[in-house]
């Protein structure tokens, strides 16, 4: 039972950090719970020599980081296919502003909420094809060259999503307060 | 705005963001998880999870079906090494009875061709120079030797 006590306490350490990797990549908190909850259990196989790494904490990273981006590649080669053949203009996907904007959408959750939390869930809602790069870049410290090896994609075909991806958080930026929103501009 | 100041921008931003906070429920669900799993039988486990003795014991296995690989393996070859010497044989059995057939069908059409039409005429006159050999002997038997051969 030690172990086990032992075990909960590293899964209270670890928990928010192996979740906020999980929910990033994949924009989805219930899909990010069970990939969470899949990590932590590779931990515990692992657990006798995981408990006294130093190294945990990285080794909990990169398992998140590659569950996440198996249980994307499920669904990789249809975003793959619909984000190649999207409109070349798009921000994001069709669909996509309207959906912060409108008054029957969940943008009206986010003008209630403060601004860090609005980037959060607009991030969230990024198209994937968008959103991971942009995570792998901004929070993993991964290269363009790096992204495009794992996510098996171009590096000008990364670029344009990073940069489409940073200009859709900016328009959010941008309708944060005044003060923000004069900084913010171009 | 110019890109590279974008992506600072957005860098500053996202890394200015909160770490999202794991939910209540994760904790329960891992642990009620990680009971399951502790309970599983060991031999549903991965090998690294094994008890001691079974880790032995199958290595030992492994092990011995390894050396009986090494055992069996040279005679396997031997094996296939006969296999391919007959299967020679029977190539040269083959290839000689292609070169039979060739040299038959050969005989055949010169048969056919050039002896056949000649045969009759030939064994016509060998049957006239047989019954003329015949005479002239007779004749020769009568007028010479007066039946000394009788």
């Amino acid at each position: 039972m030690a172990d086990v006590d032992r075990f909960e306490a590293f899964v209270r350490t670890y928990q928010d950090m192996v979740f906020a990797t999980a929910v990033r990549l994949l924009g989805n908190p219930a899909e990010a719970e069970d990939v969470a909850q899949s990590v932590f259990l590779k931990a515990f196989e692992q657990f006798d020599s995981l408990s006294t790494s130093p190294a945990a904490a990285g080794w909990l990273k990169t398992v998140a980081r590659n569950t996440c981006l198996n249980h994307l590649s499920r669904y990789r080669s249809r975003w793959r296919f619909f984000s190649e053949l999207g409109p070349s203009d798009a921000d994001a996907e069709p669909g996509y502003e309207a959906s912060l904007e409108g008054t029957d959408s969940p943008a009206r959750t986010f003008e209630l909420a403060d601004d860090r939390e609005r980037l959060e869930q607009a991030l969230r809602r990024l198209p994937e094809h968008q959103r991971v790069p942009l995570v792998l870049f901004h929070f993993e410290d991964a290269s363009y060259e790096e992204i495009a090896r794992t996510l098996r994609i171009s590096l000008a075909k990364v670029k344009t999503d990073i940069h489409r991806g940073r200009e859709a958080l900016r328009k959010i930026l941008e309708r944060k307060g005044p003060a923000k929103a004069g900084h913010y501009g171009e | 705005m110019d890109p590279a100041d974008l992506e600072q921008l957005i860098d500053r931003e996202l890394r200015s963001l909160p770490a999202p906070r794991a939910p209540r429920t994760l904790l329960p669900r891992v642990m009620a998880a990680a009971n399951q799993a502790a309970n599983r039988p060991w031999y549903s486990r991965t090998w690294l999870q094994w008890p001691a003795g079974w880790q032995v014991a199958s290595a030992l296995v492994l092990l011995g079906v390894v050396a009986a690989g090494g055992v069996v393996l040279p005679q396997l070859r031997d094996a296939v090494e006969a296999i391919s010497f007959v299967a020679d044989v029977r190539s040269d059995v083959a290839s000689s009875a292609r070169e039979v057939e060739t040299a038959t069908t050969a005989v055949r059409v010169l048969w056919r061709t050039l002896l056949a039409p000649v045969v009759p005429w030939a064994f016509g006159l060998v049957t006239l120079m047989c019954a003329a050999c015949a005479v002239f002997g007779t004749a020769l038997n009568h007028l010479v030797f007066g039946r000394a051969f009788r």
